[in-house]
């Protein structure tokens, strides 16, 4: 490929910003100035499908109703570990509206040794799937399969899990699941013993560094301690599932998930069916936050049920499955060891973590210790710890939530030993440029400057204010592609397998387009989440925008270029010399000759132009060859918070979060998503819990009324910053920010806590109680 | 979260009502708002086989004073206590409570006689009736009858109604003046049932010592429950500081909450503590109003 060199923006405007010259790829579009100087990127454009999601014309999964369809229902676990002796489903067969029942049996590779049935290693697997004309029907036939159990002994509390006679839940090494998106670091289930697993000691950033017993040696100060976080389950408003209409020459699915090319490789691959007999659509999400990659076990199940009965089978699970076995954010238990000398340069960091993801792995508390700051000595020994409980999956940024909350934390006792200010430290030992602007941006709209000495407020409602910072790689997904079409009525689609999670990928790709073509982002259809439509990336990791926008500019600039071609024989000029904007293309150098957009494809000898474009490496290329980026995605959020010391009872007042992603395509959405992202944060921090019962092994709070989430009266005023960062790395330079809007909220609120009371709470959810426990009001 | 199957009447008067009750048994419930019921029913923790939905008779929702006493309809939603010019100016304790009651949804249909009639600790009408001294009208095919606050919650969801008979009115004996009343709960996220509440009535002599005490507890014993001791103690005196801090003490001691997602039993126990404190205060305060 023919090379051309190209100047790009290059830094944080009012801050740095410079040009950079990158010689790329000659098919690559030219370089786009900064946001300010273009028309429909970077703007506050409303999304395209405003009107349809607030109407109520927006359908989703759950919403399908298909000719025929049947409604399933899961019959699943009572019991938290045992295995099943006999199935019984003579009754629930003879229900009238009842189509088909079908029985999870034993994978062929599993040998089916003895027992035929899989093993229950928690309340909730799923066991059998009833199909019926209604939903109550099926829920009725479920009640009516007799199941007997041989009752084992199970472990669901994690510390119990570790002990040496603790009931095993594998026997086995185990493997991490496929397609269950990233789950922090990778783990391997072969080593370790018991129900220990681990330990995890690098991440695609290296291993260990340094020397640690020399770091320490170093130190002038050290701080040591040990943070809890809970297990934290998903509750996105539309749950799992899928309507799965298996007929002889394709099994379409419609499935609310996070990847629809994932879910189709998925059912492909368990039914030996070619892909491209295999359509998964998801047009509009009910939410995902990182467990909705897989086909899961519905989506088998659906799949199962609707040949078995020739129909198109709906099987949405409800709030209860949802909770038990649709995925959950791992506890952690880490201990943390931070060395720095007299002036915070940091000189060893040592951190030792248990979690457990049930009976999943993936509970490794991410790269925050080993990345977020400068420190020449680091290990880490990550493990996870097996349990009789619903499996552990992606939970919007793995690992990185739970290792913040350690991090940040132990970061800010540095700060108080060293007798500094915690952006003070900060600014010392964190290298990167874009959260030093955060950091000051921030504490200036936040008023950092009034924050008072911990535990110094008088009266019985303290005020504290706090700090945390974040960080989150750059990952791309290679394997992105998409389509442009031009119509010869001048109309412009998009085309994609890549689904809009909700975030608002439709709308960037409309303004990404549009800009492109001088359009605006409303002459733009995009047709996306479906599998029809060249393969994108799953929307895990926040890897959607940067994977995907540059491939669609990259598209519409060659089908303009193509089009243009057809203009300047016409002109008897050359391509170079055209140029779209604001709905004409225009000679550049005699501005009269001028044609709408709308009218530059007729008479041509084609009805469309279609162009197919993948996603190109990195200008600069890559950190990592598979696809990870320079630079990260970092963020620096603050809280303030009222604490009642009489009550316990915490009130986050306020939140200031300053956020980067690259060149930001859409100020309204990218601040939607980081309101999304506190507002989980605060759930983290104050509300969310799983509860598990010992005795029984059962799952307390798998409900809405006492699993706790805020309303809008638990919501703070959230002010968003957005740095705008170039990089010169890509044709659009845009990264998403989903995931770091999560991170550091839940830390940050904890050191406003300390700071308001002057007691540390090590473990999360905060609640009244622990509040009242740390000030030594109440004895348990 | 579908009920079993029930029947539904939906009668135009008291009287219907009562046929319908002596035809369908024991196993027919009296439908209000149905904010309790109806939830009860899906998770199928009640399963009446028909429901007798007393939405269409008239006359039974009203906030009047009369006869010495506010007397209030069983069907008076929420909603109109909340915005009751008389209750907010001289019962604030009901806007205290009605405001913290559920959400606004809930509060557009949910019904007083509803929440008492439930005979559930852990809503919140119970504790304020129980502060004010309210007296509660029953009627049946025999006429009416008239039960104390003290002998209308029987046990776990039970109650002085019995078979055959509807709660149609609260009556509560009108506040003199120099009385203030005040009621609050904490909850661990709005909307959700109390973690612990208190309802307090309290009424000044001229010399400004403690003529009338009432204090109510929410969700802290199987039954609604009245604090006795804190009464008893704060009766007569000026209440000082400590005679509060003392009140409060018994009621923290008296109570019997259970440990549950909520919290502990020592939690419970020291929140009803603090609470009781500030909602005596308060009242002390409004009798100022």
């Amino acid at each position: 490929m023919e090379k051309r060199k190209e100047i790009f923006p290059f830094g944080i405007p009012g801050h740095n910003l410079s040009e950079i010259e990158r010689e790329i790829p000659n098919d690559e579009p030219p370089a786009w100035p900064v946001n300010d100087q273009l028309k429909e990127v970077g703007k506050r454009v409303n999304r395209i499908d405003a009107r349809a999601k607030v109407t109520g014309e927006a359908k989703y999964t759950s919403d399908m109703k298909l000719s025929g369809m049947l409604y399933a229902k899961f019959l699943r676990s009572n019991i938290p570990h045992g295995s099943i002796t006999s199935i019984d489903t003579s009754e629930a067969e003879k229900v009238p509206g009842v189509h088909g029942i079908h029985i999870i049996t034993k994978n062929k590779e599993d040998g089916m040794v003895g027992n035929e049935y899989p093993e229950i290693k928690y309340v909730g697997q799923p066991i059998a799937g009833v199909a019926a004309e209604s939903l109550s029907i099926a829920k009725d036939a479920v009640a009516m399969i007799k199941i007997e159990y041989d009752p084992k002994s199970f472990v669901i509390d994690l510390e119990e899990a570790m002990l040496p006679d603790a009931p095993l839940v594998f026997k086995e090494p185990i493997q991490r699941q496929e397609d269950g998106g990233d789950v922090g670091v990778v783990h391997d289930g072969s080593k370790g013993q018991g129900n220990l697993r681990g330990p995890t000691t690098s991440s695609f950033y290296g291993g260990p560094r340094g020397d640690l017993e020399k770091g320490f040696a170093e130190a002038d100060v050290m701080v040591e301690n040990t943070y809890r976080t809970q297990v934290h389950t998903h509750m996105p408003l539309e749950t799992h599932g899928v309507v799965i209409d298996w007929k002889p020459e394709e099994m379409l699915v419609y499935a609310s998930t996070q990847n629809t090319a994932g879910v189709r490789n998925e059912l492909a691959n368990y039914f030996e069916l070619p892909k491209s007999q295999v359509r998964v659509i998801c047009d509009f999400m009910g939410g995902g936050f990182g467990a909705k990659h897989s086909a899961g076990s519905f989506g088998p199940m659906a799949a199962i049920l609707s040949k078995k009965t020739k129909r198109p089978v709906w099987l949405m699970i409800d709030r209860k499955e949802e909770h038990l076995a649709e995925g959950n954010r791992p506890s952690s238990i880490q201990t943390l060891k931070i060395g720095a000398k007299r002036d915070g340069t940091l000189t060893a960091i040592q951190q030792k973590s248990h979690g457990t993801a049930g009976v999943a792995l993936g509970a490794g508390v991410g790269r925050i210790a080993q990345i977020l700051y400068d420190c020449p000595n680091f290990k880490t020994e990550q493990y996870d710890v097996l349990t009789h409980a619903g499996p552990g999956a992606a939970w919007r940024a793995p690992g990185n939530v739970q290792g913040a909350f350690g991090v940040e934390q132990a970061i800010d006792e540095l700060a108080e030993k060293l007798k500094m200010d915690p952006l003070a430290l900060r600014d010392k030992i964190d290298k990167s440029e874009v959260r030093k602007v955060e950091r000051s941006r921030g504490a200036e709209l936040f008023g950092w400057s009034n924050r008072k000495p911990a535990g110094s407020a008088s009266g019985i409602i303290k005020k504290g204010m706090g700090v945390a910072q974040s960080c989150w790689p750059r990952f791309v997904t290679l394997n992105s592609s998409i389509e442009v079409r031009i119509l010869n009525d001048g109309s412009v689609e998009v085309r994609g397998s890549v689904q809009d999670i909700g975030t608002g990928t439709k709308t960037i790709l409309a303004q990404v387009v549009a800009e492109e073509l001088g359009l605006k982002t409303t002459d733009i259809t995009v047709r996306i989440g479906d599998t029809l439509f060249p393969d994108g990336p799953g929307s895990g990791g926040s890897v959607v925008t940067q994977s995907i926008t540059p491939p669609a500019r990259n598209a519409a600039y060659e089908a303009k270029m193509k089009l243009f071609n057809q203009i300047a024989t016409k002109w008897e000029t050359e391509a170079s010399k055209l140029e779209a904007v604001d709905g004409f293309i225009i000679h550049k150098d005699d501005r009269s000759k001028k044609i709408p957009f709308k009218e530059a494809l007729r008479g041509m000898r084609t009805s469309q132009i279609s162009v197919t474009a993948s996603r190109s490496n990195d200008y600069g290329g890559f950190q990592q060859p598979w696809g990870l980026a320079y630079g990260d995605l970092g963020s620096v959020q603050f809280a303030e918070v009222s604490v009642n010391t009489n009550t316990g009872f915490v009130k986050v007042d306020r939140v200031v979060a300053a956020h980067s992603c690259g060149r930001p395509l859409n100020m309204s959405q990218l601040e939607s998503q980081v309101n999304g992202g506190v507002i989980q944060g605060i759930s983290y921090a104050l509300y969310e819990n799983r509860v598990m019962d010992k005795g029984t092994g059962h799952f307390m709070n798998a409900n809405v009324d006492q699993y706790k989430v805020p309303y809008s009266m638990e919501i703070p005023e959230i002010e968003v910053i957005i740095v705008e960062e170039y990089g010169a790395l890509s044709s659009t330079d845009a990264y998403g920010i989903g995931e770091p809007a999560n991170i550091a909220t839940a830390v940050a609120i904890a050191n406003a806590v300390y700071n308001a009371i002057g007691v540390r709470i090590y473990e999360i959810p905060i609640t009244p109680a622990s509040i009242l426990k740390a000030l030594n009001k109440i004895y348990e | 979260m579908i009920p079993e199957s029930f029947g539904y009447s939906a009668p135009s008067s008291l009287i219907d009502a009562y046929a319908l009750l002596e035809q369908h048994g024991d196993d027919a419930k009296i439908l209000a708002g149905g904010h309790s019921l109806i939830p009860m029913m899906k998770l199928r923790f009640a399963s009446p086989t028909h429901l007798i939905d007393i939405n269409k008779i008239p006359n039974l929702s009203y906030i009047k004073e009369e006869d010495g006493y506010l007397k209030i309809g069983a069907m008076t939603r929420e909603v109109d206590l909340e915005e009751s010019e008389v209750i907010r100016h001289k019962y604030p304790i009901f806007t205290d409570a009605s405001k913290l009651i559920a959400d606004p949804q809930v509060r557009n249909f949910g019904t007083i006689g509803g929440n008492i009639a439930h005979g559930d600790a852990a809503n919140d009408h119970p504790a304020v009736m129980l502060a004010l001294g309210a007296e509660v009208v029953i009627s049946s095919a025999a006429g009416d009858r008239t039960v104390g606050i003290d002998d209308f919650f029987f046990g776990f969801y039970t109650t002085a109604v019995q078979h055959g008979e509807i709660l149609t009115e609260i009556r509560i004996p009108s506040l003199g003046p120099r009385t203030g009343s005040a009621y609050h709960k904490l909850e661990r996220k709005v909307g959700d049932y109390a973690t612990a509440g208190v309802a307090v009535v309290i009424g000044l002599n001229e010399d400004g010592s403690c003529s009338k005490v009432g204090i109510g507890l929410t969700n802290v014993n199987p039954t609604p429950i009245r604090a006795a001791r804190s009464e008893q103690i704060l009766l007569g005196t000026t209440m000082s500081e400590s005679d509060v801090a003392q009140a409060a003490q018994y009621a923290a001691e008296d109570c019997s909450p259970s440990d549950d997602l909520r919290g502990s039993v020592e939690f419970k126990k020291d929140m009803i503590r603090v609470i009781t404190k500030r909602m005596i205060n308060k009242a002390i305060q409004r009798t100022k109003l």
